[in-house]
């Protein structure tokens, strides 16, 4: 009876074992690594349903690292609109405005293009570690595949999500889920990200589909219609110089 | 009729005591005409007001655009707006007929944004309308198809901007994407009512469309008429119109069912009454109080004139046909006079800027007394009765007192 009492231990502190062989940071580490690219350029759309119907905006996106990223629309009703990002700035460029934008304070908040990402959502949060405590909350398995279960907490005021959820997926370290809370634990953002293809040598998610829930039957989906991680950039890009051309 | 003549006798015998009782009630009256009429043209301007500004007479719009409101559904439009407007102003009962785009923005200048409320409007058609050319202060009208704007006073001071200086406004546009664009401010207007002179801004409404993307759309023709106790039936004709427009998608509303118009109304007549009714109590006590005390005074009248025989009924008949025909005689004149007060400056105003500072009601800051007849009527037979009503109680009290004791009384 001990025996069995002994390898019962045994093999409960080996699955405790397999469960903490990786840590929450190192996972962390790997989705970062997987998803910043040091140059690429994507053709995109995103699909934005509300209780008015469904709109399309087109747009084509370029990206340096985690802190650059230049948004043109190219869709006919807001053709030439730009948006950079700049670390945490965000700056944006309307043909008809004889300046650019500085977006700032509460400005942030504000939807896309009347979609469920907001401004903020496209601004880098640099270092994930940096920004929040991370917890492994466990592993769970989502639609066959095994994912580790994320929380991030906040280590600092003023962050755009106080609280996060995220479900990565274990064989590719792609984000498949992500769940945003305010302070007080109330739900804000809902993401799911699928579709996962390979592309030189990194796993890309082709759709996202965001929903607001402070919005009533809206929800926002993000599609890649072709991704080059390779492309070679425009010098200045990423300026504000540049923007207004 | 004996008494009659006795009531009459004693009003003139006695002048200084008539005079003073006739005086007080001269006064309270004056002041109750005069206060009913300032009432009156308080309302008659919020009337005027909501529907110069906000509503019209008859408010075309989309359907389903006021139940979206509140996030500014300028895809819900009336299109080819022009074609309403001519069909209205055809109309023999149409004084105007104007196309309006309602729009929120968000100001951005010198790294700050500021919440806004756009106004695109056809410039030449507003001048009979919310008459912006009579609201200028400084510099002019925007000019068709300009990108150009004139800002409410109070905005201008909060964004710190001068005629001739630009801004960039950022807004939702009709897709509900965004749009920007940079104005240059060719005037400031100050609007009579404060409401609109803190967040309001106007501009060309063919610019408008080019900014939000509304290609020959407005979010709602308002329409004036001749006689604007017709919106009702007009209302009613209007959606006939527009039925055999083929554009069933519209809906035509009289001002006195809008929702928000209703409520203001509502809310200043709630506020009038509760004003209304205390002059008409401060009134009424200074006619109850005059003639009260005056009868008091002739205890000892009243001692002899009982001793001599009358009845304490005829004595009661006395006093009242003596307060009667002073309460008649001095609310005539309180009415002549309130009148007389009331039509000069029905036309010159009451300049009440300095006390309507921080009021954020659709009001005008100069006030025009209106007269109204039926409430001068009233006014002229309340002040009577109560000065009759006055009389009762301390009569009676009088008469039933011994005529021994009521000569002891001074």
């Amino acid at each position: 009876m001990n025996r069995m009492f002994l390898l019962i231990l045994a093999f409960g502190l080996l699955a405790a074992l397999s469960v903490s062989a990786i840590t929450a940071e190192e996972i962390v580490k790997n989705v970062e690594r997987n998803e910043i690219n040091e140059e690429e350029r994507i053709d995109g759309s995103m699909i934005i349903s509300d209780r008015f119907g469904s709109r399309v905006k087109t747009f084509i996106s370029y990206a340096a690292g985690a802190d650059k990223m230049l948004l043109e629309f190219t869709n006919p009703e807001e053709r030439g609109q730009k948006i950079l990002r700049l670390e945490d700035e965000i700056y944006l460029y309307f043909p008809e405005a004889e300046e650019v934008i500085h977006l700032q304070g509460s400005a942030l908040k504000e939807s896309v293009m009347g979609s469920d990402f907001s401004y903020e959502d496209m601004t880098g949060e640099g270092d994930l570690l940096d920004q929040y405590e991370v917890t492994l909350l466990g592993e769970e398995t989502i639609e066959g595949r095994k994912h580790y279960h994320l929380e991030l907490k906040a280590k600092k005021r003023g962050l755009a999500y106080p609280k996060q959820e995220a479900w990565i997926d274990a064989e590719t370290w792609v984000m498949t889920r992500a769940n945003a809370y305010s302070l007080s634990g109330r739900l804000l953002k809902e993401m799911e990200l699928g579709d996962i293809r390979v592309v030189a040598g990194k796993y890309v998610p082709h759709y996202i589909i965001m929903r607001d829930a402070m919005k009533k039957k809206s929800s926002t989906e993000m599609r890649i219609q072709a991704i080059d991680l390779v492309a070679e950039l425009p010098p200045d890009i990423f300026s504000l110089e540049e923007l207004t051309w | 009729m004996k008494l009659a003549r006795i009531a009459f006798r004693n009003i003139r015998r006695n002048r200084r005591r008539t005079l003073l009782s006739g005086t007080a009630i001269m006064i309270a009256t004056m002041f109750i005409t005069f206060a009913f009429s300032l009432i009156a043209g308080m309302l008659g301007d919020i009337e005027s007001n909501i529907v110069r500004y906000v509503s019209g007479h008859v408010r075309i719009r989309h359907m389903e655009y006021d139940e979206n409101e509140e996030l500014n559904p300028l895809h819900l439009s009336v299109t080819e707006y022009e074609e309403v407007v001519r069909e209205m102003e055809a109309d023999e009962e149409v004084m105007a007929a104007v196309p309006r785009t309602r729009f929120f923005t968000a100001i951005y200048r010198n790294d700050r944004t500021y919440g806004g409320m756009g106004l695109g409007v056809d410039f030449e058609r507003e001048k009979n309308v919310m008459k912006i050319q009579d609201a200028i202060e400084q510099g002019r009208l925007p000019q068709k198809g300009q990108k150009e704007m004139v800002l409410s006073a109070g905005l201008a001071e909060e964004l710190d901007l001068e005629v001739g200086e630009k801004l960039t406004l950022l807004t939702k546009n009709k897709y509900l994407g965004m749009s920007g664009m940079t104005f240059t401010v060719t005037g400031i207007v100050r609007f009579l009512v404060a409401g609109f002179n803190e967040s309001f801004f106007l501009m060309p409404i063919d610019t408008t469309a080019r900014f939000l993307k509304m290609s020959d759309e407005a979010t709602e023709v308002l329409v004036m008429l001749n006689d604007s106790k017709r919106v009702d039936e007009f209302a009613e004709k209007a959606t006939g119109i527009l039925t055999a427009m083929d554009r069933d998608n519209l809906s035509a509303q009289p001002w006195t069912s809008i929702g928000a118009s209703v409520g203001w109304m509502q809310l200043a007549r709630s506020a009038y009454d509760v004003i209304a009714l205390v002059f008409f109590i401060l009134a009424s006590t200074v006619i109850v109080n005059t003639t009260m005390m005056v009868i008091f005074e002739r205890m000892r009248e009243i001692g002899t004139v009982a001793a001599m025989g009358m009845t304490p009924r005829e004595i009661v008949r006395l006093f009242f046909i003596e307060a009667f025909y002073i309460g008649a005689i001095a609310a005539f004149i309180g009415v002549l006079l309130g009148i007389g007060i009331t039509i000069p400056l029905s036309k010159v105003g009451i300049d009440l800027t300095q006390s309507m500072q921080g009021v954020d009601l659709e009001i005008n800051p100069v006030v025009y007394p209106r007269l109204n007849i039926r409430s001068t009527v009233f006014v002229f037979f309340y002040s009577t009765i109560i000065a009759s009503l006055a009389s009762f109680i301390p009569s009676r009290r009088a008469a039933k007192i011994e005529p021994v004791e009521a000569l002891r009384s001074v």
